[in-house]
Parts: structure tokens; C-alpha cells; sequence
């Protein structure tokens, strides 16, 4: 079965790009279905990315480079939810400011950390980890089985959540906050308790989305990484309507066009490189011409909830 | 009578609310430079020295002046690009790629017709690049209008492809094969902006600059058009209701935003560069949105805080080289700042 190995390879490097479509969709939908709508994706995974790369460099291990980056995205989250959710500020302008945050930082702590001029070090990429006998399957096994540890985390990670949300008592809360926080108050839900958590845990979400662009293929930060794929994650939420399980096929069309770009790229078709790498871009923007319209919303997505306020 | 003793209670309540505005931002800025010079202290740099290049380089030579008021220029427009649609409540986060598709629009014009002479090449140089610019705040208009598209989204994501636009015009389409970095030829020496000082050189751009800045703030301010862009940002289904077009507002805003953000990169390749250089905006996003947002939308304080940003960037350039302190530095100043600001608006309400 030679002739289906450019298929396998292909289908097996989707899911190595989807990764982080995948961790940044899901962060950015959870904060959303408590209706916290952040936009600060670019900046935390960016940030995440500049973390990630220089603790896993300092410690030598990739899990506690990632957990780093975690962390710190949680903190932009906790941050999110306690400028909109207690102090009632706009969603957006928060959203915005912890992006600049973000992008400052994530320039400003190599160079504190490594100096100036230095150039940056190279860390391991991550690497295989077979199944056992999952990954003897012809085929299926080399696409879904011989994979980093963070695609099977990413998938396992969208099942879950789809389970969560909707096989749970506590998912129909958290939703319900999303959908109508008066209601879901006045029965003794804690409003705040969601928006908190899930804005935290989606933070955390997407600094692990940053943390696995360096360790992916290049081994080493290069600045503005992640080059917009923040943006299209909020995008890609929009595309996927707000739920784990269509977000993870979601992730995978962007990843498609992520994988389609590079092989073109290298295939040399005589179009210049240029439209190729435009290609992402005017992909999300052509999808979500097709699909804004129509994709289920939370009914509180960007608003604040004051329990105070009658409308 | 009356109007005896209204004068002074009306003077004394505007000097009241300038002041108003005004002691929260100098709070501010004294607060973030404490912050940060404790952490460049705590790194181990000399903090005295360190500020004293950072707020003083602007002023100590004519060139830092030249160096300030280039930057100040871009700075600005890019800023009244992202306050203009705010005003409408809508996010223009693509004021970036706006001002290069405006700078390849001004570039094409001055290299095609490079031989025109200049009373009709650099009128449409500069109208190349508004048009251009005009044009890529059309697209999110156009795709928020018919598809309901987050204006956010398709903003960013437009800057991204103009990334890619000005690459392959600059190293495939009109590529001067000397320069080693993607660059065109030179426009036509007719499409050059005069220059209002010549060493070191200030281009009048300056002044075209100043005369936008002043004629945002009168229409915002002072026009129908400006009050139901502001109504409609203040209460889109109110303002539906008496009869203003909303849709036409957001997309109005987001045109002119593009059309300014076009201005600033044909300003650039007219009277700075005289070519179109990649890479010619540097991290122009971030910082117009940061000045929009420090300045609170208010298109009268755009102009200042533009300025200020545009001493700090220069300051801590001039830091990086002699200091070896990172120039992101005062990222983390304005990021406080702009923290400061927001918080004092929380406390306001509080009282």
C-alpha cells in the first residue's frame, strides 16, 4: 500500500498542526459558554510560547515548560475574569490590553533572561510516542497512534470536555451561565464561581497552545511564533458553534490548510510563496463568511452579568 | 448680570474637568514609572540613567526631535484608526495592515507614474495610499454588513495577508535587486513629500498629520455625522430606533479608519522612505491600539498620548543601544498605564 503513503503522512502532519488550533479553540470556548468572550489568545499563546521554549530550556523538561506556560496563561485568565466578571469592565478593551501585555512580554523575557544579542538555543523536540498495539493497525495506527503526547492530550482532552458539558449536572450549570446568568442566579447558581474557572482553565488552555509551537518542529522561539493562529482560534470557535466536539473537526479544517500551504510550499507549483502562506488567512475569513451567520452563540457571550442591574 | 456670573463658574468647571482627566493620566504614569524603575532596579541596571534616556532623548538633539516627531506621525494616525470605529463600538485591530496596503498603494502610483511631475504625482501618491487603505477597511466593513463577520476577526486576519502582499511586492513585483532586504525602487522624485526641515529631514507630512487629527476631533465632536457615529456607539438599538443608520456608521468608521491608516503608510513611502520597505511598520498594531486605549477613544487626547508613546519608543531605543536594557521595557510602562487609567474609571464609578 505504498501509494497511500503521501495520504498517511499528510493525514499524520494535520494532526500534528492541530494541536494548537485544538487547545486554543477549546480555551476560548469555555470562557465563551460562561460568557466571557476573550480576544486575548494572540498575546497568552505568544507569551505561552516565549515560557515554554525558556523553561524547557532551563529545565530540560518539556512537561514542566508547558506546565509553566499553563500557569501563566491561567494568570492572564484569572486576570480576564476579574477585570470583567468583578469590576464589570468592557470585555474587549481588557481583552485587548492583556494581548499588548502579552506581546510585550513575549519579546522582553528572552532577551531579560538570554541577553540582547545572544542568539536563542535550541531545545528537543517533542517526540513519538507509539501506542502499543493501537499503533500496529495498518494505516489508522501510523495516522492516530504514533503521535506526540499532545495530540492524544488535545483529543482526549475534547471528548472529555464534550462529556462534561453535556453528560454532567455540573456542565448544564456552567452553561447555563452562558446562556442566561439571571436564571441561572436566581437558582442558586454561582455566576461568578464559572465565569472564574472556566476563563482560568481556558487561559490555561491557551498558554499550552503557545507552549507547543516551539517544541513542535523548530526546537527553538523565534518572535511573533505564532503568527495569528490566536486570531483564527477565536474564529475557529465561531466555526466550530461553541462546542467541544465540533470545534475538534473544526480544528482539523485549519489545520488542513496549515499542512496544505507547507506541502504546496515545497511541491513548487510556481506560485509564489507569498499567496501560499495567505492562505490560512483568507481561508478563515472565506469560513466564516459561510458560517458567522449561522453559528449558535452563547446568549451572553461579551456581556457582563451585574446581579444588581435591571435591565 | 447673568452672564457675569456664568463665565467664571463655566471657565472654572472646563478647567475642572481637564483637570479631571488630566490627574488621573499624570497618577498614572508617575505610578508605572515607579513600578518599573523598582524592577530595572531590582535587574541590576541604573534606573536614573535608564529614565534619563528614556524621557530626555527626544529633546536633546534636533535629531531626537526629528527622530520623536517621525514616529509621533504614523503613531497617530494609526491610533485615530482604531479610535474612530470605537467610537461606533466597533474594534478596528487592522490599522496595521491597512497602512501597508496603503503604503504599496502609494508606492505603486509613484513607481508606475514616476515621471509625472509633481503637482500631480504627489497629490495621487498620497490619494494612492488613502484609496488603498480606504479599500482594505471596505473588506471587514463590507463582510460585518453582509455577513454579520466580528469586525475584530476579519481586521486581524487582513493584516496577515498584507504581510504577505508586501513581501512579494518588495522582493518579486518592483524589487531592488541591490538592497538586501525586500525593498522597491524608489518612487518618482515627484511623488516626494517636501521637506519642512532639511537636516535632519522632517517631511510636511507632519502638518497633514496635525490637519487630520484636528479635522477627526471637529467631525467626532462638533458634526451630525460625529454625533450619530458616537450615538450609535453609545446605544446602537436607541439610535436605530430615532432613525440613525447604524449599519452605515460602523461601516463609515471603518472605511475612514482604513482611508487614515492608508494616509500614514503613503506618508511614509512619500516623505520618509521614498520606497516601500518591508518590515516598514514596526509593531505599529500594538502601539496604535495601546494609544487608543490609554487615551480612552477621546480623539482630542489621541494627538498627546501619541506623542508621549512616540518619546518613549524613541527613549528606549536609544536605552537598548547604550544601556543594553531591552526596548520592550516600556511595553510594561504603557501596560501599567493603561492599567492605571482603566482602574480610575472603577473608582469614579464606585464614588
Amino acid at each position: 500500500m505504498e501509494f497511500l503513503d503521501p495520504i498517511v503522512n499528510f493525514l499524520k502532519l494535520i494532526l500534528f498542526y492541530v494541536v494548537p488550533f485544538i487547545l486554543a479553540g477549546q480555551g476560548t470556548m469555555l470562557g465563551g459558554r460562561t460568557g466571557v468572550f476573550n480576544v486575548s489568545q494572540e498575546g497568552v499563546m505568544l507569551l505561552g510560547s516565549a515560557i515554554g521554549f525558556l523553561v524547557t530550556y532551563y529545565t530540560g523538561s518539556p512537561l514542566v515548560g508547558v506546565l509553566a506556560a499553563m500557569l501563566v496563561g491561567a494568570v492572564f485568565g484569572l486576570a480576564l475574569a476579574y477585570f470583567t466578571t468583578t469590576l464589570k469592565m468592557d470585555q474587549f478593551v481588557i481583552g485587548l490590553a492583556l494581548f499588548f501585555v502579552g506581546f510585550g512580554l513575549h519579546t522582553l523575557i528572552p532577551k531579560l533572561a538570554l541577553g540582547i544579542q545572544s542568539s536563542l538555543p535550541r531545545i528537543q523536540t517533542l517526540g513519538e510516542v507509539p501506542i502499543p498495539l493501537l499503533s500496529e493497525i495498518p494505516i489508522l495506527g501510523e495516522i492516530f497512534f504514533k503521535q506526540n503526547m499532545f495530540v492524544y492530550f488535545a483529543i482526549l482532552l475534547s471528548i472529555g470536555l464534550w462529556y462534561f458539558m453535556y453528560k454532567t449536572k455540573y456542565g448544564l450549570e456552567m452553561r447555563s451561565v452562558g446562556e442566561n446568568p439571571l436564571a441561572a442566579d436566581s437558582l442558586g447558581i454561582n455566576v461568578a464561581f464559572w465565569r472564574y474557572s472556566m476563563t482560568i482553565l481556558g487561559g490555561a488552555l491557551i498558554g499550552m497552545a503557545g507552549a507547543y509551537l516551539p517544541m513542535e518542529f523548530a526546537g527553538t522561539f523565534t518572535p511573533n511564533i505564532v503568527a495569528g493562529r490566536g486570531w483564527i482560534a477565536i474564529a475557529l470557535t465561531f466555526f466550530g458553534g461553541w462546542a467541544p466536539h465540533t470545534i475538534l473537526f473544526g480544528s482539523m479544517f485549519f489545520a488542513g490548510i496549515d499542512g496544505l500551504a507547507v506541502k504546496v510550499q515545497v511541491g513548487n507549483l510556481g506560485i509564489p510563496f507569498q499567496f501560499l502562506l495567505m492562505l490560512p488567512y483568507l481561508a478563515t475569513i472565506l469560513v466564516m463568511m459561510f458560517t458567522f451567520r449561522r453559528s449558535r452563540v452563547p446568549a451572553f457571550l461579551g456581556l457582563n452579568y451585574d446581579r444588581e442591574r435591571r435591565s | 448680570m447673568s452672564v457675569k456670573t456664568e463665565t467664571p463658574t463655566l471657565k472654572k468647571s472646563l478647567l475642572r474637568s481637564i483637570a479631571g482627566q488630566s490627574i488621573p493620566y499624570l497618577v498614572a504614569v508617575v505610578v508605572a514609572f515607579i513600578a518599573v524603575g523598582i524592577f530595572i532596579g531590582l535587574m541590576g541596571f541604573d534606573v536614573f540613567n535608564a529614565y534619563q534616556t528614556i524621557l530626555f532623548t527626544s529633546f536633546r538633539t534636533p535629531n531626537g526631535i526629528v527622530q520623536t516627531l517621525l514616529k509621533f506621525i504614523p503613531l497617530m494616525l494609526q491610533a485615530l484608526a482604531f479610535t474612530i470605529p470605537l467610537a461606533t463600538g466597533k474594534f478596528n485591530i487592522g490599522g496595521e495592515g491597512q497602512m501597508i496596503v496603503g503604503g504599496i498603494g502609494a508606492a505603486a502610483v509613484g513607481i508606475i507614474f514616476k515621471d509625472l511631475p509633481g503637482y500631480i504625482l504627489l497629490p495621487m501618491v498620497l490619494l494612492g495610499g488613502i484609496a488603498a487603505g480606504a479599500f482594505w477597511g471596505l473588506i471587514p466593513a463590507w463582510l460585518l454588513f453582509k455577513f454579520n463577520i466580528n469586525e475584530i476577526l476579519s481586521t486581524v486576519l487582513l493584516n496577515f495577508v498584507s504581510f504577505q502582499m508586501i513581501d512579494f511586492i518588495a522582493s518579486e513585483v518592483w524589487a531592488d535587486p541591490v538592497a538586501g532586504h525586500p525593498t522597491t525602487v524608489p518612487i518618482g522624485e515627484g511623488g516626494w513629500l517636501p521637506l519642512l526641515i532639511d537636516n535632519p529631514p522632517l517631511h510636511s507630512g507632519l502638518i497633514l498629520a496635525i490637519l487630520v487629527a484636528i479635522g477627526v476631533y471637529i467631525y467626532t465632536n462638533r458634526t451630525t455625522g460625529g454625533y450619530e457615529m458616537i450615538a450609535t456607539g453609545a446605544n446602537p438599538r436607541a439610535s436605530k430606533i430615532f432613525g440613525i443608520d447604524t449599519q452605515k456608521m460602523f461601516m463609515l468608521s471603518l472605511i475612514l479608519a482604513g482611508a487614515i491608516a492608508g494616509l500614514s503608510g503613503s506618508l511614509e513611502v512619500s516623505g520618509y522612505q521614498h520606497r516601500l520597505i518591508k518590515d516598514f511598520q514596526s509593531n505599529f498594531l500594538v502601539l496604535g491600539l495601546i494609544i487608543g486605549l490609554i487615551a480612552k477613544g477621546n480623539n482630542l487626547a489621541v494627538p498627546f498620548v501619541a506623542f508621549f508613546i512616540a518619546v518613549l519608543e524613541v527613549g528606549a531605543s536609544a536605552m537598548q543601544r547604550t544601556m543594553a536594557i531591552p526596548v520592550e521595557m516600556v511595553y510594561i510602562v504603557e501596560a501599567l498605564v493603561l492599567l492605571f487609567v482603566l482602574l480610575s474609571d472603577v473608582v469614579r464609578r464606585r464614588r
